[in-house]
């Protein structure tokens, strides 16, 4: 009996560790293509690289050319990044509580509209929503496309249903009985929603941050729309395209392009793993 | 102390309630409609004009026009019937394989957290960039794969050629990016599993799979909701993936023509909008579009509910 | 209607920046405490805050190959002459017709936009600027004119026929000279596929029809339906195809070509080859044929590949042909509501004039100029044999595949010739299909 149990895990670790390399196995293959000379890439694809100086120096290139301005398109990442992510999980869970503690026909009405927004394609909204930030700038003065703040503004709308939809499910569960005692003792409503709500929201923030973080650093149609591709703020995917040609592909650069856009969030991903891992399980679901 | 109380004693409880209710909402709420409501509409309107989106040249209210011509499409029809098989075989195979590592990951096994990271990584890889690499690894790394092993009919395989291996290979590429994420929903609705409910039914000397039968299924059955729901909306919106690996490609026939087996809707609206340059009507597309994904998603969510209820 | 609109959008607006910018401002302070950081976010201020005082020039082009030689370029030129020329570049996966699109509807648009022909013409006519008695006009053939108004400036002159690799044809023992029909090309193909073997190659012709190579098949190829054995500027075929007609006898002579193009290639690259997967197998010896234009130069000498190679004509019809198809590939056009417009067309014809302007085109972006001054040769194989062509009596075929409706080459013909590579349909069929397309037309 006892033995058995340790054979079917033993067993089942293989397996599991199986599905762990075929996971894993095309990061492999990003690596090692990433040293190679471009056209070596697609006839020897499994070959380790002779040199792996070669990355390097590959890495040099991005980082330093003038034209493709990977520095700077990281700086503008990390802004718009880190400014879209607050801005969301602040706001949505704002809305979101409000939603599920008014019981009124409106507050219904706002929620049915979020959750809308979750099924609208991007394919329907794109072009006209250039057209309306051009409208506004024309109407107020007001410059909406290739700014930081249009950029964020795009991303608090499109980000916000599913973070309103999320935050509305974790907070239905908690107990009423909190805010009503705090009520009691004179809290306003900001109060009680920055003193108490706030922090037993933490798991399902941790949630919201990391899909939008994903989402966000690796979008690319939007700020194409709303930055542009080859203007003063560039994304790195707006970056890595505009030396991504058409017909030439610099497989050797890109693949050292994509590593050099991964990692950062990977290693951000292992570093707090641990805290990251319990959030999604305790956040994803309630 | 937090900025904007409205402290007015003559102000009554529930004018209060309804400023505090607005000021809440505000920030999101009107991101969201400058952002996608009031542009979808904008889109609604100009799928009934001659629009162009080139600056300056006015739209033409024309009715219906952009949508007659979707009836005798072939190629629409064709898009349509493939994003649906595409839709089907994506949310079977994400949610089989993220509820197979959920339950692997939640086992008593070594270095369960280590596999968990490992699993959610393909994650954090964007569409496009993940459709080269695959593209890469079934053109190249595949028949080198099979001459290694010896597998001839892998060696020499086409993969991307065939419509049908395609469409696999989509699958396959958008399982390997989404199972990862689907999983922790799983992982976290089995860790939600009551562990007396398990003993007990070990101690009635339930197996593995009566166990996962009668009792782990109906417990996550709202994970079910959930993760179905979001593989289905992000399966029907696909888009990036599609045009890294596939390009819409390769062709196959239907009804007398030739069609592209992978340009499934989102892929279809935007090159009839781009590629033909009929903005207009693919904003027509667009619009139908949005429809269908609409009646699906209200569709899934009410027929799972209704189960989740019944369980 | 559109005051209630503009009024909701403004008031909408007004409270939602309240919010949303109100927290952005918190976030910079939090984030620029690095002075590094602090300077750049200055830097970016300054454009926007004080609009276009001085004269700026925007060029917004697609030729990311090019994008750093132009960048280098207008460069120069500011600093010569002090008007500041910003290039901006989109191509590859963001497509430039589409990226165009948003970049008319921005704040700042481009005084200087690519078109590729007639299908770019009728797209953007609302918006085109005429050059009228620039310099350059006399120094070329190439411009892109409608009802003699010079609307395009000709960015290069490109060129592709059958590129062959000079010693594999020496010892199969096929003289170049005997490929100038499509019974020269059979002759000469069977020849080389019976010695693949001792030559070490994988195919005759590297060819792509996949997914990703649309544009080889169904503009580059086809064209040859359109052009091939035709006097230059012979627009008789497209003009047919425009308003719904097929030549059925001249498209049964091409369905032969293609045939034939396919039969010889290699499945694999034919039917999923990428553009390095096509070029890479003629640049690596296993194919002895390459459909691709001079425009694969700076790929070959990237990749250190110096073999001897020379243009062959297609033999797209029947009959007897000596030319290759030549022509501009795209146009710099003058944006019609651009403040600067003088500045804007006094940079273009500086590039045509000026020996900086030569040296650039020339040796640094590798491109054939369109201008008859430029006295500098591309040194790059392929460019250079182009330039014995353009040189010879009769030795071009017109350049007309962009003068289709759009998306008719790539996206509604293009399928059907992968659809014949990989033997779904026959010739008859693959006949059959490209006339209906045709008809379907009108």
């Amino acid at each position: 009996m006892f033995n058995k149990k340790r054979v079917i895990n033993i067993l089942l670790t293989i397996l599991t560790l199986f599905l762990f390399i075929y996971t894993i196995f095309p990061f492999f293959v990003v690596i090692i293509n990433s040293a190679k000379p471009s056209f070596v890439i697609n006839t020897d694809p499994l070959a380790l690289p002779e040199q792996w100086g070669k990355l390097i120096e590959n890495i040099k290139i991005i980082w330093t050319k003038p034209t493709i301005r990977y520095a700077q398109s990281v700086y503008s990442s990390v802004i718009i990044t880190i400014s879209s992510l607050t801005t969301i999980a602040i706001f949505s869970a704002m809305a979101a509580w409000m939603l599920v503690r008014t019981k009124t026909k409106t507050s219904k009405v706002v929620f049915f509209l979020f959750l809308s927004g979750m099924v609208i394609p991007f394919q329907v909204v794109m072009f006209p929503l250039v057209a309306e930030f051009r409208m506004i700038n024309e109407a107020i003065g007001l410059r909406m496309l290739r700014t930081y703040h249009g950029m964020i503004i795009a991303y608090i709308g499109f980000g916000s249903p599913l973070a309103v939809f999320m935050f509305h499910g974790f907070i239905k569960s908690i107990p009423l009985e909190l805010e009503e005692a705090a009520t009691i003792d004179g809290c306003t409503k900001p109060q009680i929603f920055f003193k108490i709500i706030v922090p037993i929201l933490k798991p399902i923030v941790v949630t919201v941050l990391i899909m939008n973080a994903l989402w966000v650093w690796n979008d690319f149609l939007l700020p194409a729309l709303i930055l542009g591709v080859g203007q003063d703020i560039q994304t790195i995917p707006l970056a890595i395209s505009a030396f991504a040609g058409s017909f030439v592909k610099k497989w050797d650069l890109i693949m050292t392009a994509v590593l050099m856009a991964a990692l950062p969030i990977i290693i951000g991903f292992l570093f707090g793993q641990k805290h990251i891992i319990k959030g999604m399980v305790a956040g994803s679901i309630k | 102390m937090y900025g904007f109380e409205l402290g007015d004693d003559n102000m009554s409880r529930q004018s209060k309630e309804k400023i505090y209710f607005w000021l809440f909402l505000a920030p999101a709420l009107l991101a969201f409609i400058i952002v996608v409501i009031i542009p979808f509409f904008m889109g609604i309107y100009y799928s009934m004009t001659d629009w162009t989106a080139i600056a300056g040249e006015e739209a033409t209210f024309i009715g219906i026009e952009n949508y007659k011509s979707m009836f005798t499409d072939t190629a629409f029809h064709y898009s349509f019937i493939r994003t649906f098989s595409f839709t089907i075989i994506s949310v079977l195979s994400i949610n089989f394989i993220a509820l197979s590592l959920a339950i692997l990951v939640t086992r008593e096994i070594k270095f369960k957290n280590f596999f968990r990271a490992g699993f959610f990584i393909p994650n954090l890889i964007g569409g496009l960039v993940l459709g080269y690499i695959w593209q890469f690894i079934f053109k190249s790394v595949a028949p080198e794969i099979g001459e290694i092993i010896g597998f001839q009919w892998l060696q020499d395989a086409l993969l991307l050629t065939e419509s049908d291996t395609a469409l696999v290979a989509v699958v396959m590429a958008f399982t390997w990016q989404y199972a990862g994420y689907i999983m922790m929903i799983y992982v976290a609705a089995l860790l939600n599993v009551p562990q007396e409910l398990i003993e007990a039914s070990q101690i009635d000397g339930a197996n593995f799979f009566q166990r996962l039968r009668n009792i782990t299924i109906p417990m996550i059955a709202q994970a079910f909701t959930i993760s179905s729901f979001l593989t289905l909306v992000t399966s029907f919106k696909q888009y990036d993936i599609i045009i890294a690996l596939t390009n819409g490609g390769p062709t196959s026939e239907f009804a007398g023509e030739i069609v592209n087996s992978t340009e499934f809707l989102a892929v279809y609206i935007y090159n009839v909008a781009f590629k033909y340059n009929r903005m207009a009507e693919g904003q027509a597309r667009a619009v139908v579009f949005f429809l269908i994904l609409l009646v699906v998603s209200i569709v899934q969510v009410y027929y799972n509910q209704k189960k989740e209820v019944e369980m | 209607m559109k005051k209630l609109l503009s009024l909701l959008l403004t008031l909408v607006l007004v409270v939602g920046l309240l919010a949303a910018c109100g927290q952005d401002e918190d976030k910079n302070d939090g984030d620029t405490n690095t002075p590094a950081a602090e300077d750049k976010e200055e830097d970016k201020e300054e454009p926007a805050s004080e609009p276009d005082k001085e004269q700026e020039v925007v060029i917004y082009q697609n030729k990311v190959e090019i994008h750093e030689q132009l960048f280098a370029f207008a460069d120069a030129y500011t600093k010569e002459t002090g008007v500041k020329v910003t290039v901006k570049t989109s191509g590859g996966d963001s497509p430039y017709a589409e990226n165009l699109k948003a970049e008319f509807q921005s704040d700042r648009q481009p005084d200087i936009f690519v078109i590729e022909g007639m299908g770019g013409y009728n797209t953007w006519k609302s918006q085109l600027g005429k050059f009228d008695g620039d310099e350059w006009i006399d120094l070329t053939s190439l411009e892109f004119a409608i009802d003699g108004d010079v609307i395009g400036f000709p960015v290069a002159v490109e060129a592709w026929g059958m590129a062959y690799n000079v010693r594999i044809l020496e010892e199969a023992g096929v003289d170049p000279a005997t490929l100038t029909s499509q019974e020269g090309y059979k002759t000469a193909f069977e020849k080389i596929d019976s010695m693949k073997e001792e030559l070490g190659l994988d195919s005759v012709v590297s060819m792509a029809a996949g997914p990703d190579m649309r544009w080889v098949t169904g503009l580059h190829n086809f064209n040859g339906y359109l052009s091939a054995g035709l006097e230059y500027g012979d627009r008789s075929v497209l003009d047919k195809l425009l308003a719904g007609e097929a030549d059925e006898a001249r498209l049964t002579e091409y369905a032969d070509w293609v045939e034939l193009l396919f039969n010889y290639a290699d499945r694999g690259v034919l039917l999923q080859g990428n553009y390095d997967a096509q070029v890479g197998a003629f640049a690596m010896e296993k194919a002895a044929f390459v459909h691709q234009g001079n425009w694969i130069d700076p790929w070959l000498a990237e990749n250190g590949v110096d073999f001897d190679m020379a243009y062959a004509p297609h033999a797209s019809v029947g009959g007897e042909h000596n030319a290759i198809f030549i022509g501009a590939p795209s146009y710099y056009v003058l944006n019609v509501n651009s403040e600067n417009l003088e500045a804007t067309r006094a940079f273009l014809n500086y590039m045509a004039t000026s020996e900086a302007g030569h040296n650039y085109m020339v040796n640094e972006a590798k491109m054939i100029p369109a201008f008859t001054n430029v006295t500098l040769t591309p040194d790059a194989p392929l460019s250079a044999n182009v330039a014995t062509w353009v040189a010879k009596e009769g030795g071009a075929y017109t350049w007309l595949q962009n003068d289709m409706p759009d998306g008719f080459g790539m996206g509604t013909i293009a399928p059907i010739y992968e659809a014949f590579g990989k033997g779904d349909i026959d010739k008859a069929e693959f006949i059959a299909q490209l006339i209906s397309k045709i008809e379907e037309i009108q």
